[in-house]
């Protein structure tokens, strides 16, 4: 703070300060601690409500004791005796009446809990899901990273500069244009009546449901998100000093060795920024299964914390799955960080 | 010529041919299809070309409400995310150590974060605060993120300022305040343009987070979404078609300036 | 362990390389001997990268031939050349520590680990550099850098080594102790070395012969005495040291010797060039090569000239002199003491 002071003077330090704690408090920690706080409580019945039942139920039963001796009373001939015994009886029975009322009160009021059965709820159908999501999610990253180095090779280290500048130009265009633009596209590229399977139908190829089968969201998820590797990697590989690799050629290495003892260890960061990304946009994404498969496939598990959210409006059991969601690119983040060696400072460009 | 070897060489140049093919393939569809008088959208099935989609899209009400609620988040996000990263970024020019390294990472775990987490985590709450979700929260979410980067680009260009001119000008009998906003900020203004610029991108063209926060209202892209799920009008390529164009336009602009700044450059 | 190795002779036949129109490097007949210490002298751009890029293979001739111990090593890579290269920013793998960096040609050999680190220990041992050898290129200092360099060239055993100019980012002290280290190095492996630089003082103190370079031609090969005392061509007269240069007309040309008319006077001269009557020339005269005499004295040689200042610069301190239109630099060994030297006086050598 006082190092803050000394810099800008003590209004623009507290200006700063204002605005950086607003992101980081108000929109960055707060959501994220009220999240995690909801996925771990739910409303229950209260404990014991099952002795208050059994209560109630004898409870009930005095009522009915109570209301025959009152109509027994009701016989009784002395109008006097008869009036005083019908209002103790009445009292009585409208004690009983209000304790019965506030008993079940209590066993319907559900009270807040902290539980993990939040979490328990997945069940295993859900669960499969959950693991088919990550899987699938690991495989695009996989084919990304394969498909993008040589291509973020080729431009950076055997492109002229301003030729490099251009072809990275070009290949902005596709990503500018919106996500599900994009996706839409190959939603009827890959349609049952599409192009693609117009053209293996001249090779008499039966048509191939792409979509209804989830290639389709496999497909598209490797398209919308290829980028986020491609860039990464360019601007890693660009850093690498081109004698580094005529060194190592020079010492004898074959070209695979140049890669494997040269090129990947220089673009270790790259690899772990494009692989942290892609994967957590995968697993992460809504649009592409929702507009690939419109419900024909099975569903991706963002799809489910959708339905807790907005269709079985539980919100508690929704935040435990995007929690969950949660801890698995943070896991993937640590994975990376750790078996690239690189620092968190290394991956934020 | 060199000893790179030819004929890696080639291969890897067809293989960089297929790679543009194939980002730009989808692109082609949406053109063809976005003219083609036929619906469903189709692009095996040609009926004769059309501007039908174009007017249909002209004549769109909630269209036209999206881009406006779409334009307003952007601005809102504009003016939130910037000043926000701004003064993330100068705080971690002042701080050091482990205290400046765990803001840090608290600063660009968003950016880590999936989209649909920082919109749900919005919503609980802010309803815990008893407000309901909307253009507001959607607008909060965006920036949560959005800031991150406009924090990365103002510290990138912090590095490179060099400190001795603020000196001189403290020396200069100039007050933090006023150093600040003539040496700091000017120097700064090319990043506010850009970080303007991809902040206006990233949430005019956000889905995942605007589309778990917004609650009942919408944006162009919620209402593209949407239309994906209830009917496959063609009209969604003419979108495609608009964005393209724009996309194209603005790259040429990037270009032209770009290219005007390095005369510029020479020139000195 | 393989024996010591020995340099090869290099022979260039007619090679050339153009990029496009543009001549790199012309038409080239050049012989280097085995075990020699050669460099190539001059100014950036003038074809000595491309020349040092040819030996090494990364380059082959647009036209000639280029030969390593009698074999043509056209179509020959870098990797099976018998040639080592030590880059111009020596091109250290910073992600590898210095013993890996040295074992890194060996380990493209396919030798075992434990037979590449001790030999990598040995040639570390040469240099002086045992205790870096856990160390990361990063950590070192620059001579240290430069030494790691030149081991991890010498590990291959090559026949041919080339240095790109490897010590121009070295401060003056560390250039000159690592000047007498190469030669060194030379003198016990007996290895051929063609040294690349743009610095006279480097190729002077280490070559056996020298080759001056420029527009991708080579104008004079000689000794370092024969390059600077009796350079035959302006240019490696001009770049080679310091020049006063007149403008002349041979008056009376004889066998090595003519006499010179200038604006300044008649001169004689050696003639290299055995240049007839009547033909314009150039005359060179070093600055240490002048004296100041009195105004009485020798007659041949001798010019009148006015001092303008005089700059100590250690050694000897040199004047800057007057000749009607001409400026004269002299060197003047400094034997303490201001000399006396206020202005006029007469000039000769």
């Amino acid at each position: 703070m006082t190092r803050l002071t000394r810099a800008f003077g003590r209004p623009l330090a507290l200006l700063i300060l204002l605005f950086a704690s607003l992101w980081i408090l108000g929109l960055i920690a707060a959501p994220q601690v009220i999240m995690i706080e909801q996925s771990l409580w739910r409303m229950e019945r209260p404990e014991g409500s099952a002795e208050i039942s059994v209560r109630i139920d004898g409870l009930y039963n005095q009522l009915d004791v109570l209301a025959l001796d009152r109509s027994a009373v009701e016989a009784e001939a002395d109008a006097s005796i008869r009036a005083q015994k019908l209002d103790t009886s009445d009292v009585a029975l409208a004690a009983l009446e209000a304790e019965i009322a506030g008993l079940e009160a209590t066993e319907s009021t559900p009270v807040k809990v902290y539980t993990l059965a939040n979490f328990a709820q997945m069940g295993s159908a859900h669960f499969a899901i959950f693991l088919k999501t990550i899987v699938a999610s690991l495989a695009v990253t996989a084919i990304a990273l394969a498909v993008c180095y040589p291509i973020a090779f080729a431009v950076a280290k055997l492109e002229t500069p301003q030729r490099a500048g251009m072809i990275m130009l070009a290949l902005v265009i596709p990503y500018a244009i919106n996500e599900l633009l994009r996706i839409f596209a190959w939603q009827m590229i890959l349609n049952y009546n599409g192009p693609v399977n117009a053209l293996l139908g001249l090779f008499g190829v039966e048509p191939i449901p792409f979509l209804e089968s989830g290639t389709g969201v496999f497909v598209a998820m490797v398209y919308a998100y290829i980028l986020f590797m491609v860039f990464p990697l360019y601007n890693v590989l660009e850093t690498l000093d081109s004698n580094q690799i005529e060194a190592a050629r020079d010492l004898g290495a074959s070209s695979w060795r140049i890669h494997t003892r040269v090129v990947i260890p220089h673009a270790r960061p790259g690899i772990a920024v494009g692989c942290i990304m892609t994967f957590m946009l995968s697993a992460g994404s809504y649009a592409v299964p929702y507009i690939m498969t419109r419900g024909t496939a099975a569903p991706w598990f963002t799809q489910l914390i959708y339905n807790r959210f907005f269709e079985a409006t539980n919100w508690n059991v929704g935040a435990a799955y995007a929690l969950s969601l949660l801890v698995i690119c943070t896991l993937f983040i640590f994975v990376m960080m750790r078996l690239l060696k690189v620092s968190l400072k290394d991956i934020a460009k | 010529m060199s000893h790179t070897g030819m004929g890696s060489n080639l291969v890897l140049r067809i293989y960089m041919a297929l790679f543009f093919a194939y980002m730009f393939l989808p692109l082609g569809v949406m053109l063809v299809a976005g003219f083609s008088d036929y619906s469903p959208p189709s692009i095996t099935v040609w009926r004769g070309g059309t501007l039908r989609w174009f007017s249909e899209l002209w004549a769109d009400e909630r269209m036209w409400s999206g881009l406006t609620n779409s334009l307003i988040i952007a601005v809102a996000v504009i003016l939130l995310s910037l000043p926000m990263g701004l003064s993330g970024a100068l705080l971690l020019s002042k701080l050091g150590g482990r205290a400046g390294g765990v803001l840090y990472a608290v600063m660009v775990s968003p950016l880590l974060t999936p989209g649909l987490i920082i919109g749900i985590s919005t919503v609980i709450f802010w309803r815990h605060l008893g407000a309901a979700a909307g253009l507001v929260t959607a607008i909060l979410a965006q920036s949560a993120f959005i800031a991150s980067y406009a924090m990365l680009m103002f510290m990138a260009r912090l590095q490179r300022l060099d400190n001795t001119l603020q000196e001189a000008a403290l020396d200069l009998g100039a007050t933090q305040a006023q150093a600040f906003r003539r040496i700091t900020l000017p120097f700064l203004r090319p990043t506010v343009v850009t970080a303007t610029v991809i902040a206006f991108l990233q949430s005019f063209e956000n889905y995942n987070t605007t589309i778990f926060s917004i609650g009942g209202q919408h944006t162009l892209v919620t209402e593209i979404g949407a239309r994906m799920r209830f009917g496959m009008s063609p009209m969604i390529n003419a979108i495609g078609i608009l964005f393209i164009l724009v996309t194209l336009i603005g790259a040429v602009i990037w270009g032209v300036l770009r290219q005007r700044e390095r005369k510029l450059e020479d020139l000195r | 362990m393989t024996g010591q190795t020995t340099g090869m002779e290099i022979e260039l036949r007619r090679s050339e390389v153009r990029f496009g129109s543009f001549q790199a490097v012309q038409p080239t007949d050049l012989r280097i001997a085995p075990g020699e210490f050669f460099s190539i002298l001059g100014p950036s751009g003038c074809g000595k990268t491309t020349l040092l890029r040819l030996l090494s293979g990364f380059l082959d001739p647009t036209a000639g031939d280029v030969l390593i111990g009698g074999k043509s090593m056209v179509g020959t890579g870098p990797s099976d050349r018998p040639t080592a290269l030590i880059f111009q920013n020596l091109a250290l793998f910073p992600l590898m520590s210095v013993l890996e960096n040295v074992a890194f040609g060996l380990e493209m050999r396919g030798w075992s680990k434990v037979r590449r680190r001790a030999r990598a220990m040995e040639l570390l041992e040469t240099v002086a550099l045992t205790e870096q050898a856990g160390k990361l290129p990063a950590q070192l200092s620059g001579g240290q850098k430069q030494r790691v360099a030149i081991a991890r060239a010498l590990a291959v055993e090559p026949a041919v080594l080339l240095l790109d100019e490897p010590l121009s980012a070295l401060d003056l002290k560390l250039r000159q102790h690592m000047r007498a280290e190469l030669k060194q190095i030379q003198a016990r492996t007996g290895i051929t070395f063609v040294y690349i630089t743009h610095d006279q003082g480097e190729a002077l103190t280490m070559s056996d012969r020298i080759a001056v370079m420029n527009h991708g031609r080579i104008v004079q090969i000689g000794t370092p005495d024969e390059v600077y005392d009796h350079p035959d061509a302006a240019f490696s007269a001009t770049f080679v040291g310091e020049m006063n240069v007149f403008d002349g007309k041979v008056a009376a040309g004889a066998d090595g010797f003519a006499r010179i008319d200038t604006r300044l006077g008649q001169f004689r001269a050696t003639n290299p060039k055995r240049l007839a009557d009547g033909a314009t020339t150039l005359m060179f005269v070093r600055p240490e090569r002048m004296r100041l005499l009195d105004a009485a004295g020798v007659a041949e040689n001798r010019l009148a000239a006015v001092v303008q200042r005089r700059d100590l610069e250690g050694a000897y301190s040199t004047l800057t002199l007057q000749a009607q239109d001409q400026v004269l630099t002299v060197h003047l060994q400094h034997l303490g003491g201001a000399d006396q030297l206020a202005g006029g006086g007469d000039a000769g050598f």
